[in-house]
């Protein structure tokens, strides 16, 4: 782990609490270790380590029909899983909802088995007109808000994509 | 028991209990026994995920009483979630596990290991402490107000063993809601008795 890991996973998180996340649901990605460790060991959030990517969907839903700002937390495999609960849920009733995930089998990734994801993760999104921001440098970490608060004006799920760089660039192996 | 006589048995135990329904049957009985059209959030568009959504709602507002209602068909494609409401332990929600052995709103299709499935021995499996089985009206009368009354320090599991809607019952209507409406409504009246803001703006 490079000094710069654990300081782009305090700011993700610092993002995160300044637009009044209080929840977060997450499943691990070997990329989003950093920002899970942070997160849970950060008083500010509730964390709330579920058992699949739907649980978080539904967590995260509920969650904002008492109020509460939230956050579900996944890798890219487990998005890809959640087409069905994202459009059923939050399309049909039109529940705001705030997703991080990451950038699988883009350039960078050297995992054959995540080429689906880079084939077919940004293609789904634009199948159900999802709106998604990439974050891939330190500086676009402020987009976070701007995506969260944009959930709350189109009532409707958006996902930010972390890169690899921004989330390995120490050079961990996976 | 019958399912829908059971709705009715658990409505006339309610007192201000915020209800979530889950796809399928649940939402139906819910709503021919109590045409609540604003404490009840009729999930029908999804499949298992009725308890996670009210764990979310009672996570947020503790001083709700939160019931979620779930078949066995949904409960059967993520059991797993049993381990998040045993972790998330909510003193505030209890989980109506609606047994009638099929996947109900398809027609009472054949639900797998239906003559098996032990719903309550699952919920402990996972930990969970405060199981309750109701298998008739008379066990719903005597034993939920009892159950209102303890305030159990933590998440509840009710198993509800019913039969199956008959022909008719499937014919009984659908909450009629668009979604956004109910959203709203359902959201207004959480945020007229806890206060919270929702929405963001107020009419």
């Amino acid at each position: 782990m490079s000094d710069r890991e654990p300081k782009i996973a305090a700011r993700i998180t610092d993002e995160l609490a300044s637009c009044g996340v209080k929840l977060v649901a997450s499943l691990p990605d070997n990329w989003l270790m950093d920002v899970i460790k942070t997160i849970e060991g950060d008083k500010r959030f509730h964390h709330v380590p579920v058992n699949r990517e739907e649980s978080a969907i539904g967590l995260c839903s509920g969650a904002y029909m008492g109020a509460m700002g939230s956050a579900a937390l996944m890798g890219a495999s487990g998005f890809m899983t959640v087409i069905y609960a994202l459009t059923k849920i939050n399309y049909t009733y039109e529940i705001p909802l705030f997703l991080m995930a990451t950038l699988r089998g883009a350039v960078g990734d050297h995992h054959k088995h995540h080429i689906s994801n880079g084939l077919y993760l940004k293609p789904v999104l634009d199948a159900i007109s999802m709106p998604y921001q990439i974050i891939a440098q330190p500086d676009d970490i402020g987009l976070i808000s701007r995506c969260y608060h944009h959930t709350r004006t189109f009532s409707r799920p958006m996902v930010v994509l972390f890169t690899r760089d921004l989330l390995r660039s120490g050079g961990g192996g996976n | 028991m019958n399912y829908v006589e059971c709705f009715r048995a658990i409505a006339r135990q309610r007192t201000d209990e915020i209800v979530i329904t889950s796809a399928g049957n649940s939402g139906q009985a819910w709503w021919a026994a109590t045409r609540d059209t604003v404490a009840s959030f009729y999930l029908d568009a999804s499949m298992s995920l009725s308890t996670m959504f009210a764990s979310g709602l009672a996570l947020a507002q503790p001083d709700l009483k939160v019931w979620a209602f779930m078949g066995d068909g949904a409960f059967a494609m993520n059991p797993g979630m049993l381990m998040v409401e045993r972790q998330m332990n909510l003193p505030n929600l209890t989980h109506f596990l609606v047994s009638n052995r099929a996947y109900g709103a398809t027609s009472n299709a054949g639900l797998p290991n239906s003559d098996h499935n032990d719903y309550a021995a699952i919920a402990r499996a996972f930990g969970l402490e405060h199981v309750h089985d109701f298998r008739t009206i008379a066990a719903i009368e005597h034993e939920l107000p009892k159950l209102k009354a303890a305030n159990a320090p933590g998440h509840t599991f009710v198993v509800l063993e019913v039969e199956p809607f008959s022909d008719a019952d499937q014919k009984l209507e659908q909450p009629p809601f668009d979604g956004p409406e109910l959203k709203f409504r359902f959201g207004r009246h959480v945020e007229s008795v806890t206060g919270a803001d929702i929405f963001g703006y107020r009419l």
